[in-house]
C-alpha cells in the first residue's frame, strides 16, 4: 500500500497496534476502498475457482492472468490514460484470445495441454512486457502506473473499480446461482451433461469469459502474476473442507474474502508492504490450516483416524475369533484359551497375547493371571455380538438383495463390518424381515440377545444362539 | 500510436548491431542465445515428461530462494566484518563470489522445496497436481516478493528485475578476467558455463535421461533411480533458471524453457533431431528478438520471446506434418464439416 | 418426421446388412440408426463407413478388439465427437434433436471420483435432461432418483462421497443415473470393467428387466466368452461394422476371426468361446 506508506510516513512512530487499531476504525477511505476491493475479488475468485478446480483446470485460470497483459497495455494505448473500462475491454479479449489458442493448439497439434498452457502464457506476457517497456518509454508512459497491473495495488483502487468489481461479482455470483446444476453437470461429466442437452461448448466458453472477467478486475489488487493464487487456493482450501460442490463453493468464498481481508489488514501494518502478496499469503495460511486439520481430508485427522480405525479393526477381529471360539463351544464356556484363539486366528501364541492385551486395555476382556485364556467382559461380550451380527447381515444382504453367490460374500462383509452404523444397520434388518440366519446357516445375534455371559438376563439361553449359562 | 513505435532504419535496426555497436549488443545477443539454449534443452526434458508448468513453478518460486539467500549472505558478510574488525575487503571479488555462491544454493534449495511441496500437496491429499502446483509456485512467489520488498534495502533485486529481468545489463557489467585477459561480462561466463554444463549433462546421461522421461518403471527394471533423475533435473532447471534470472526474469524465462522445445517438437519426432532443431530456435529467436528489441526500443528478452513466440507461430502454419496449412488442405481434401463439429468437441479434452 | 427422400436413396443403395433387422418398421420405431459414418482422430480414421440399423426392445453388446472404435461409435452416436461423414438418427430424428431418448453410461475413468459430489447428486444429474435450464429439480425428480438408486440397490450409499465407493458401486451408480433419464435407448460404455462378477450379473438381471420394458440397449463389451449369453444381438466392430445379427448367427469362429484378426491371444479365446458355444 505505497499511497498508505506515503501518508503513514508522515505520522512519525506510529506502532503495530495504532495501526490495526486504525484498519478497525475503518476512517480511512483508501483504506476501505482497498478492503472493500480485496473482499470482493475474495469472493468471485473463490466462486469461479471452485469449478476451476474440481475441473483440473487450475492453470487455465494462471494463463489466462498472464495473458491478459497486452491486453491491458493495449487498452491503455487506447486513449493514452489508465481507463479503467478500455482496459477492461482490452484484458478480457486477450484472457479469451489466450484460453481459445489454447484450445486450438491442443486440438490442432500433439502438443500437451501443459506445454500449450505453458507458451501461452509466456507468449503472451512476453508480449504484454514488450508493449509495457514500451509505454513507459513513452513520456507519458512513465507516469501512466502500467507498471503496478503487474504486483497490483489496492491502495490505489477508486471507487469506480470497486463499483466495477462489485457489479462483476454480482454477475459471477447470479450466474452461478443460476445455472448451478448444468455448471455441476458440465465439471463432472461433460459428455453426460451434452446427453442431457445442456450446452456444453456454451457453458464451457461462457465460463472462460467469467473467468477472464474475474481475472481483469483482480488485477488492481493482486496484479498479474498473483490472481491465479486467488483463483487456486481458496478453491483446494474448500476442496479439502467438504464433499459437496455447493458447500465447497461457499467454503471457497469464505476463505477467498478472508484472505482478502486479511491481506488488507497485514499490509496496512507496516509500511511499504504490498498488498498482493500478503492475501496470497493469507490464502496460504488457510491452505496449511485446512491441509492439517481439515475434518475428513485433513492430514492428522485422517492419520489419527487411520490409526484408530486400525486399532478398531483389530480389536474388533479378536473380539469376533473370540465369539467365534465361544460359539463352537456351544457357549458352554466362558474363557477362552490363547491355543485356541491362535489357532483360529492363524497367529503366533504371542501375537495373541498382544491382541487379548489391547482387548484389556480396552475393557473388552480381562485375562486372568496364570489361565492364559481370554474372558470376555460384558461390554465386550456385546461388542462382539454387534461385530458378528453387522458381518452376518451384510453377508445376507449381498446374497439376498445383492445376488452375490455365498461364497463370495465374506471378504466383503470382512470389510465392511467395521464401518456399518447403527441406521444402516436398522436399514439392513428391515430389508431383510429381521432374518435369523447368515448364508452360511449360522445364526445372526439379535439385540434382544446382546446381553452379556454373566447372565442378567435369561433369555439369552432360550434364543437361537442358544447358548447356556456358563458352569 | 507514432510516438510508440519508433521509424524503421534499416541502418540502426539492422547493420549498426553487428558493426559499430557490436561490443554492445554482440554479448547481448550471446547472452540471449546462452539463456534460451540451456533453457530450450532442459525444457525439452519438461515437455517429454509432461512437467512444462513445474518449470513454471520453479521459475517463479526460485525469488524467495534468492531472497534468502541474499539476506543470508549478507548477514554473513556482517558477521565476518565485525569479527575481524572491519579488516574484510569489501572490494574485489570475495562478495560476489559469495553472493553467487549463496544464490545458487538458495536456487536449488528452492527448486528442490517447491518439488517436494508439490507431491505432498498432491499425494496426501485429494487436490490434483495442477492445483498442487498453482498453490505452490504462488504462495512461494509472494513469500518472495514481500521479502523483496520488507528488505528492499539488503536484497539487490528489484520488482521489474523479477518479472522481465534485463539482457542489456550484460554489455555494461564488469568483464571476468582470468589472469589479467579479459574474457567476456561475468554473467556471460556463467551462463556459458552453465550452458556448456547442459549440454555436457545431457551428452553424457542421455540414455538414463531419456528412458527414466518415457518409462520410469523401465528405468527402475535398468537400475536408474527414477525419482534420483527428478530431483536432479528439478536441482538442475533450478540453477539454469536463477543464471537466466537476471536476463529475463522469473515469468519470461518459462517461454524460454518451452519454446524452442515445442516448436522443434513440431518439425520432427526424433529426439536429437529435436534437441538441435531447439538449439536453433534459441539461436534464430535471439537474433531476431534483438532486432525487434532495438527498432521498438521495448525490452529485449520480451522481444525474444516475441520472437521464438513468432517463430513457433510459423511453424504451427507450416510444418509438415502437424502444421494448419497441411491440415487445412487435408480438411479441404476431404470435403468433411470436421471443423465445423469440432467445436462440439469438448475443449482442453476435458 | 416423414422419411426424407435423399435418406430413402441411401437405404435402398446401402447393402442388406444394414436395414436386415428393422424392415417394416417405421422411422420412429428405429430407435438408431446409422449411415456412413466417419470418424477420423488425427487424420486416422477410427470407424469408417459404419452402417447400422437396430430394432427396438433388444440388448445389443458391441464388441471387437481394443482400437476397434467402440467407445468412437457410443461417443458418435451421442454426437460427442466431430464425425467426417454420415449421419446417426435416434427414433427417426437427427442425434442432436432425440437426445432426451437416451440414457448414456459412459466408462467409469471417464470421470473423476474425487469430484464433490455424493451418490444421490449424480444421480440426480439424469433428471436435469428433463428439467432443461432454470428449473430446479423438486420432490418428484427426488423421489425418481430414490427408486432408481433404489433398482441397483445404492440406496443406503445414498449419502457417500462417490470416492468411497468400490468399482461395482460406482457403476451402478452410473447405471442409476442413467435410469433416471428415463429413456428409451440405453448407451452403455464397458459397464462391466472392473466390476466384480456378482455385480455384474446383478446388472446383467437389471438391464434384463429393462429390455422387457421395451428399452433398446446397446453395451460396449470386451470379454468374448460373457458375450454369447449376455445380449440377444452382437455387432462385430472393426473399424468398420464386421457383421451384426442375432448372437447365435454372429458368434463364429469365422466372423470372430474376420473381427479380431490375427490376434493370437484373443483368437485363443475366441476359439475357447466356439468350443463351449458347441459344447
Amino acid at each position: 500500500m505505497q499511497v498508505q506508506a506515503g501518508r503513514i510516513g508522515e505520522i512519525t512512530e506510529i506502532t503495530a497496534w495504532d495501526q490495526a487499531l486504525r484498519f478497525f476504525s475503518f476512517k480511512d477511505p483508501a483504506l476501505r476502498y482497498a478492503l472493500a476491493g480485496a473482499i470482493l475479488l475474495g469472493l468471485n475468485c473463490g466462486l469461479l475457482g471452485s469449478f476451476l478446480v474440481v475441473r483440473k483446470l487450475s492453470l487455465v485460470g494462471d494463463t489466462i492472468s498472464h495473458a491478459v497483459l497486452p491486453g491491458v497495455a493495449a487498452g491503455f494505448l487506447w486513449n493514452m490514460e489508465k481507463d479503467p473500462l478500455a482496459i477492461f475491454v482490452g484484458a478480457t479479449m486477450a484472457g479469451l484470445l489466450g484460453s481459445f489458442m489454447v484450445s486450438r493448439l491442443t486440438a490442432t497439434t500433439k502438443l500437451k495441454e501443459d506445454t500449450a498452457l505453458g507458451m501461452v502464457l509466456a507468449g503472451f506476457f512476453g508480449l504484454g512486457i514488450c508493449l509495457v517497456t514500451m509505454i513507459q518509454r513513452l513520456p507519458t508512459g512513465n507516469k501512466s502506473g502500467i507498471d503496478k497491473f503487474l504486483f497490483g495495488q489496492a491502495a490505489s483502487l477508486g471507487g469506480s473499480d470497486i463499483y466495477l468489481m462489485a457489479s462483476v461479482a454480482f454477475l459471477t455470483f447470479g450466474l452461478v446461482w443460476i445455472f448451478y446444476k448444468e455448471l455441476l453437470t458440465v465439471s463432472f461429466d461433460a459428455g453426460f451433461a451434452h446427453c442431457v442437452k445442456i450446452p456444453v461448448s456454451w457453458f464451457h466458453h461462457g465460463f472462460m469469459l467469467l473467468l477472464a472477467f474475474s481475472v481483469v478486475i483482480a488485477l488492481q489488487a493482486v496484479g498479474v502474476v498473483l490472481v491465479s493464487a486467488m483463483l487456486i487456493t481458496p478453491a483446494a482450501t474448500a476442496y479439502l473442507m467438504t464433499d459437496r460442490l455447493h458447500r465447497m463453493v461457499f467454503f471457497a468464498c469464505l476463505a477467498g474474502m478472508l484472505a482478502g481481508a486479511m491481506g488488507a489488514f497485514f499490509s496496512f501494518l507496516g509500511h511499504q508492504l504490498p498488498t498482493g502478496p500478503f492475501m496470497v499469503l493469507s490464502a496460504a495460511a488457510l491452505f496449511v490450516f485446512a491441509f492439517f486439520l481439515a475434518p475428513r481430508h485433513g492430514i492428522i485427522l485422517r492419520w489419527w483416524a487411520r490409526r484408530s480405525r486400525s486399532g478398531r479393526v483389530r480389536r474388533e477381529n479378536t473380539l469376533k475369533a473370540v465369539f467365534h471360539a465361544l460359539e463352537q463351544d456351544g457357549f458352554r464356556r466362558e474363557g477362552v484359551t490363547f491355543m485356541t484363539l491362535s489357532k483360529l486366528r492363524r497367529q503366533t501364541l504371542e501375537e495373541t497375547e498382544t491382541a487379548s492385551q489391547e482387548l484389556r486395555q480396552a475393557g473388552f476382556a480381562t485375562l486372568p493371571p496364570g489361565e492364559k485364556a481370554v474372558y470376555l467382559t460384558p461390554e465386550g461380550m456385546r461388542r462382539a455380538q454387534t461385530i458378528v451380527r453387522n458381518h452376518r447381515l451384510w453377508e445376507l444382504y449381498l446374497t439376498d438383495a445383492a445376488n452375490y453367490p455365498p461364497d463370495h460374500v465374506h471378504d466383503d462383509a470382512e470389510e465392511i463390518e467395521h464401518v456399518l452404523g447403527e441406521d444402516l444397520v436398522r436399514q439392513l434388518e428391515r430389508q431383510l424381515n429381521f432374518a435369523d440366519h447368515d448364508p452360511h446357516g449360522k445364526p445372526i445375534p439379535t439385540p434382544e440377545q446382546m446381553v452379556s455371559l454373566h447372565g442378567q438376563d435369561k433369555s439369552a439361553s432360550t434364543g437361537s444362539l442358544g447358548y447356556a449359562k456358563p458352569s | 500510436m507514432r510516438a510508440l513505435i519508433p521509424t524503421w532504419d534499416w541502418h540502426t535496426i539492422f547493420v549498426a548491431p553487428w558493426t559499430t555497436d557490436f561490443a554492445i549488443y554482440g554479448w547481448i545477443f550471446l547472452m540471449g542465445f546462452l539463456v534460451c539454449a540451456a533453457c530450450g534443452l532442459a525444457g525439452n526434458y519438461l515437455i517429454l515428461r509432461r512437467m512444462a508448468l513445474v518449470g513454471d513453478a520453479i521459475s517463479h518460486s526460485v525469488l524467495p530462494g534468492l531472497a534468502i539467500a541474499f539476506l543470508a549472505a549478507n548477514a554473513w558478510r556482517t558477521g565476518m566484518a565485525a569479527e575481524v574488525n572491519g579488516m574484510v575487503d569489501t572490494g574485489g571479488q570475495e562478495p560476489g563470489m559469495i553472493h553467487g555462491f549463496a544464490m545458487f544454493t538458495g536456487a536449488m534449495v528452492a527448486g528442490v522445496v517447491t518439488t517436494l511441496m508439490i507431491e505432498i500437496i498432491h499425494k496426501h491429499t485429494r487436490i490434483k497436481q495442477d492445483a498442487a502446483i498453482g498453490i505452490t509456485f504462488s504462495t512461494l512467489f509472494a513469500l518472495g516478493v514481500v521479502l523483496i520488498s520488507v528488505y528492499a534495502d539488503k536484497v539487490d533485486l528489484d520488482a521489474d528485475c523479477v518479472l522481465h529481468g534485463e539482457i542489456a545489463f550484460v554489455s555494461i557489467q564488469p568483464f571476468f578476467s582470468l589472469s589479467g585477459v579479459e574474457i567476456a561480462p561475468a554473467s556471460v561466463v556463467l551462463m556459458g558455463l552453465v550452458a556448456i554444463l547442459t549440454l555436457g549433462l545431457i551428452v553424457v546421461f542421455y540414455k538414463e535421461l531419456l528412458v527414466s522421461s518415457f518409462d520410469p518403471g523401465l528405468a527402475s527394471s535398468m537400475g536408474i533411480h527414477a525419482g534420483f533423475v527428478h530431483y536432479a533435473l528439478m536441482c538442475w532447471l533450478s540453477v539454469i533458471v536463477v543464471s537466466a534470472f537476471e536476463a529475463v526474469g522469473a515469468i519470461l524465462v518459462i517461454a524460454m524453457l518451452i519454446l524452442p522445445g515445442a516448436t522443434a517438437s513440431m518439425l520432427s519426432t526424433r529426439f536429437p533431431v529435436v534437441l538441435s532443431l531447439s538449439l536453433l530456435h534459441a539461436a534464430v529467436s535471439s537474433i531476431l528478438g534483438l532486432h525487434l528489441a532495438i527498432w521498438l526500443n521495448s525490452s529485449t528478452a520480451g522481444s525474444m520471446v516475441v520472437a521464438g513466440a513468432g517463430l513457433f507461430g510459423l511453424v504451427w502454419l507450416f510444418s509438415p506434418s502437424q502444421g494448419l496449412l497441411r491440415r487445412w488442405v487435408w480438411l479441404r481434401k476431404n470435403k468433411r464439416s470436421a471443423l465445423q463439429a469440432e467445436s462440439l468437441h469438448p475443449p482442453y479434452g476435458c | 418426421m416423414t422419411s426424407d427422400p435423399n435418406i430413402e436413396a441411401v437405404r435402398s443403395s446401402s447393402g442388406p446388412l444394414s436395414m436386415r433387422w428393422t424392415q417394416g418398421l417405421s422411422d420412429a420405431e428405429i430407435p438408431l440408426e446409422i449411415h456412413d459414418l466417419t470418424v477420423a482422430y488425427h487424420h486416422k480414421p477410427v470407424l469408417y463407413g459404419v452402417d447400422l440399423a437396430i430394432p427396438p426392445g433388444k440388448l445389443i453388446g458391441v464388441i471387437g478388439p481394443n482400437g476397434a472404435g467402440k467407445s468412437t461409435l457410443i461417443k458418435s452416436i451421442m454426437g460427442l465427437l466431430p464425425t467426417d461423414s454420415g449421419w446417426v438418427r435416434l427414433f427417426g430424428k437427427p442425434n442432436k434433436k432425440n437426445l432426451g431418448r437416451v440414457g448414456y453410461v459412459p466408462q467409469r475413468e471417464s470421470v473423476d471420483w474425487d469430484f464433490p459430489v455424493n451418490v444421490m447428486d449424480v444421480v440426480m444429474m439424469g433428471r436435469y435432461g428433463k428439467l432443461g435450464l432454470f428449473r430446479r429439480p423438486g420432490k418428484k425428480d427426488r423421489s425418481i432418483a430414490a427408486a432408481c438408486l433404489e433398482k441397483v440397490h445404492m440406496m443406503p450409499f445414498a449419502d457417500r462421497q462417490i470416492a468411497n465407493l468400490s468399482g461395482g458401486q460406482q457403476q451402478r451408480v452410473f447405471l442409476a443415473r442413467a435410469l433416471a433419464q428415463e429413456s428409451d435407448l440405453y448407451l452403455m460404455d464397458e459397464p462391466f470393467a472392473g466390476v466384480d462378477a456378482a455385480t455384474e450379473s446383478s446388472i446383467i438381471d437389471l438391464l434384463h428387466t429393462l429390455r422387457k420394458e421395451g428399452k433398446t440397449i446397446l453395451v460396449v463389451h470386451h470379454d468374448l466368452p460373457t458375450a454369447r449369453n449376455y445380449f440377444d444381438m452382437l455387432i462385430l466392430l472393426n473399424m468398420r461394422v464386421v457383421d451384426f445379427g442375432p448372437t447365435k448367427e454372429v458368434f463364429t469362429y469365422e466372423k470372430l476371426q474376420k473381427t479380431y484378426g490375427g490376434r493370437l491371444t484373443i483368437l485363443s479365446e475366441v476359439a475357447d468361446a466356439v468350443r463351449q458355444t458347441k459344447a
